[in-house]
């Protein structure tokens, strides 16, 4: 009996497969891409949210006044058709297109526009990266399709800035009456697709924009949608990840993990694709107000001794370059003729220099100077363990001991407030020169993000100098020059320089990713089947 | 009985609100702060303050408790700190696929589990014996997670399932391939316990007497095995079968991401690691109550099936 019963099972497991297979044939529907990712957004709000994970899916969702070119160096119109600005570099003023619908049916107007900014920057209210707005003294709209953007003192990054997810501009209206909700259970957005549902953790459904035909002009299609429904499907596991999109159950992702490049690669059924410019620096910081690094050239010892080479092949399988600046040569305002020596892979400059110090190599295999050995202490992210243990192994090999302290992304910001660190890792996305630098190394961002803790005046001379340029010229000249003398101070070693790379399936047709905030995919207007 | 019962479900409020003090405190101690997620990594201290007084996070832990013990009670589960679902409409929406996958699993793997334990009792000693309980040991000592990343493999190299997701519910086409794989591999946890338990226990059920005098009255094989010495050796094996729903939902915890299955372990995770302390409560209280649940179902089965222990108490 026990026999048959297990024959009889058998025969019902065959059934049941069979019939899986003959089902697993259909996987996708005609007009539908399916796109994989790790994770999900808290909310897709722009104002509420900082993550990548909202930013791409805002971007198909709804418009920012202007864009960016593919190399992020030029502003490109997009809801604003065209715009001034005033001599004194404070007042905007945004001439907006008037063919715009939102998903609703509602038209779109500069009113929209003014209740956008003025949710987002309300004082006290739960919103995020208010920062990027500049000092703003009045967003007014003395017509329906005319937008007065007034600032207190003048920002030359603000272009720029606007073509951030933070300012696609919302339905205002919706948002009042949406409380909490708004951006959770309905978008209502003036972008190429249109917000269908969200299933948090498990999948968003887009539905095609109909009549969408305001996109840019330079950037590709202008509109409408190819595409009928996209789907961003969450596939918290790497290796399923990657698995999907082999099977053909997702058509394009952009978290393929490094491991997984060669595959693909090898793959005629796979493309992998970069955007133009997209830019995301990993580094080493040094706390210049630490015993030994206040010392330049003990900063200089410790930044030849780390080779960031074998990092990026090693670590990353050669998918990431190594970095020797601060931010990418490709970005906007960097100086071609920054001395880069000082970060360059080179453990014999690190002995001259440690000697040229008065640092004599001890019994220990370690430098020490005045009987004291040349230790430091290393903070970094949890998920970057391997690069810390590189580096760490680099600077032992050199003759400098390092304690590595590695933390949860949730707990190290509180770390890093702290003084009791040399060396710390992370890394940074940005759009251009001035972008890196207003961030991270002025005075008044002193514990944080200036966790350098870089207190010149030189510095926050040329920062209010680029700022305050009210033309490209001379907003080129100061961060040029900020950019020079902050290389030569060697407050950071740069370790990579990491793009955005989206691989895609045999259904999705080539296209040209986009490189701003690393939302790959863009406005999806690219988008085509095959 | 009725009234073991009431005792039991005295005994189980206990239990639950002891996960509902430990799962805050231990919430507590974990550092993500949800705050600082939201803002960013270049978000400014004015704005996470924002945030947490908005999120009602700025206030003593020990009224957060309180307040969310009291509105626990009167059975509001409150709001995602993170999107502002509803939790218990969250969890309502998770359990659905979580049980799905649980009884998959259990269909198949208790069904073969048996008669793989039958198999290797009758044949006890001999080589299918030895076979089965290798194959037990096996899927005993085999993570689940490494089960599962090996059938994605396959998967994806044949195309022959769906790997992730869920396809719709268990009866069409679509729902019954997609969950192939994850009740495959989650219900691979439950064999090997219940194959070995059933084997010891048929086997000492074989050389019991009544065995022995069904036999002597000329009763079949097939009649012995299975009314008279299965019957009496189910009892432990129902128990254990009992325990190991446990078990099994911690694997599907595992299982659940690995497949992306949108169920209850899922929801768990992802809202432990946002920090979303509702959320997590909330699935921590369903996965707890849900435990209790089945042992009491077990207990009430073990009655039913041996009217000895109730009169025993």
């Amino acid at each position: 009996m026990s026999l048959s019963r297990t024959s009889s099972l058998a025969r019902l497991a065959g059934s049941v497969a069979l019939a899986a297979i003959t089902a697993a044939g259909a996987a996708q529907a005609e007009g539908t891409v399916t796109i994989g990712r790790t994770s999900d957004a808290d909310r897709y709000d722009p104002q509420r949210s900082s993550a990548l994970a909202a930013a791409e899916v805002l971007y198909m969702m709804g418009d920012t006044l202007v864009t960016l070119s593919h190399d992020l160096k030029t502003v490109e119109p997009a809801l604003a058709e065209s715009w001034e600005l005033s001599d004194d570099g404070l007042t905007y003023t945004f001439h907006l297109r008037k063919d715009v619908t939102y998903c609703d049916g509602k038209a779109f107007t500069a009113k929209d526009v003014v209740g956008s900014m003025e949710r987002w920057l309300t004082p006290e209210g739960p919103y995020v990266s208010a920062w990027k707005a500049g000092t703003v003294d009045s967003v007014t709209a003395p017509d329906d399709y005319t937008v007065v953007y007034k600032l207190k003192s003048p920002s030359s990054g603000l272009l720029y800035q606007m073509a951030q997810f933070n300012f696609i501009i919302i339905d205002p209206e919706q948002a009042a009456s949406l409380g909490d909700d708004f951006g959770v259970k309905a978008f209502n957005g003036t972008g190429a697709y249109c917000f269908e549902s969200w299933t948090p953790n498990d999948s968003l459904v887009l539905k095609k924009h109909e009549g969408y035909a305001w996109g840019t002009a330079a950037l590709g299609n202008t509109g409408p949608a190819k595409l009928d429904e996209v789907v961003w499907k969450i596939i918290p596991e790497e290796a399923t990840l990657v698995a999907s999109l082999q099977a053909g159950e997702i058509d394009g992702t952009y978290a393929l993990p490094a491991w997984a490049f060669a595959q693909f690669e090898a793959d005629p059924g796979f493309k992998l694709i970069q955007p133009v410019a997209s830019f995301r620096t990993h580094y080493v910081g040094m706390k210049v107000t630490r015993p030994f690094m206040q010392d330049i050239k003990v900063r200089e010892a410790v930044s030849h001794a780390i080779d960031q080479g074998a990092i990026a092949d090693a670590i990353f399988f050669g998918t990431v370059k190594p970095a020797e600046a601060y931010y990418s040569e490709d970005a906007l305002d960097f100086d071609p003729s920054t001395d880069l020596a000082p970060f360059a892979y080179d453990p014999d400059k690190t002995k001259a220099l440690l000697e040229e110090e008065g640092f004599t190599m001890g019994s220990d295999g370690f430098w020490q100077k005045d009987g004291e050995k040349l230790a430091l202490t290393y903070y970094g992210f949890n998920t970057s363990r391997e690069q810390a243990e590189a580096i760490q192994g680099d600077l032992r090999k050199a003759g400098i001991d390092l304690n590595v302290e590695l933390y949860d992304s949730t707990a190290i910001w509180a770390k890093l407030r702290e003084q009791t660190y040399d060396l710390y890792q992370m890394d940074y996305p940005y759009l251009n020169a001035g972008d890196a630098l207003n961030l991270y190394f002025s005075s008044d961002s002193i514990p944080s993000p200036n966790r350098m803790m870089w207190d010149d005046a030189e510095t926050d001379k040329l920062l209010a100098e680029g700022n305050s340029a009210v033309n490209d010229e001379a907003r080129a000249k100061a961060f040029m020059a900020l950019g020079k003398h902050l290389h030569e101070s060697i407050l950071w070693k740069p370790l990579l320089l990491e793009k955005p790379t989206v691989a895609i399936g045999p259904r999705l047709k080539e296209f040209q990713p986009a490189g701003i905030s690393g939302a790959a995919f863009g406005t999806g207007l690219n988008l085509e089947l095959n | 009985m009725i009234a073991r019962l009431l005792r039991r479900a005295g005994i189980s409020l206990i239990v639950l609100a002891g996960v509902l003090l430990i799962g805050f405190l231990m919430l507590q101690v974990i550092p993500a702060d949800p705050a600082v997620a939201i803002a960013g990594p270049q978000g400014t201290d004015d704005e996470i303050e924002a945030i947490r007084r908005h999120l009602g996070l700025d206030q003593p832990i020990l009224l957060q408790f309180v307040w969310y013990i009291s509105r626990v009670v009167t059975g509001d589960m409150g709001q995602s700190v993170i999107n502002n679902a509803s939790v218990s409409a969250e969890l309502l929406r998770a359990a659905g696929p979580t049980i799905e996958l649980m009884c998959a699993a259990m269909i198949w793997a208790v069904p073969t589990a048996l008669a793989l334990g039958i198999l290797a009792a009758l044949r006890r000693g001999g080589i299918v014996d030895r076979l089965v309980m290798a194959v037990s040991v096996m899927g005993v000592s085999v993570p689940v997670f490494w089960v599962g990343l090996l059938m994605i493999q396959f998967a994806a190299r044949t195309r022959a399932f769906p790997i992730q997701g869920r396809g719709g519910p268990l009866w069409t086409a679509e729902g019954l391939s997609h969950i192939l794989l994850p009740a495959t591999a989650l219900g691979l946890i439950l064999v090997g316990p219940v194959a070995r338990m059933t084997r010891t226990t048929l086997s000492d059920a074989l050389h019991a007497d009544h065995v022995r005098t069904a036999r002597a009255k000329g009763a079949s094989e097939l009649r012995v095995v299975l009314n008279h010495a299965l019957r009496t050796a189910l009892l432990p094996i129902i128990t254990l079968v009992g325990l190991q729903v446990g078990t099994l939902m911690g694997g599907a915890v595992v299982t659940e991401t690995i497949f992306s299955w949108p169920g209850v372990g899922r929801l768990a995770v992802g809202s432990i690691i946002t920090g979303d302390y509702p959320m997590a409560q909330g699935a921590i209280i369903f996965l707890a109550s849900a435990f209790i649940l089945v042992n009491i179902t077990v207990d009430v089965l073990n009655e039913l099936a041996d009217p000895r222990i109730g009169s025993r108490s």
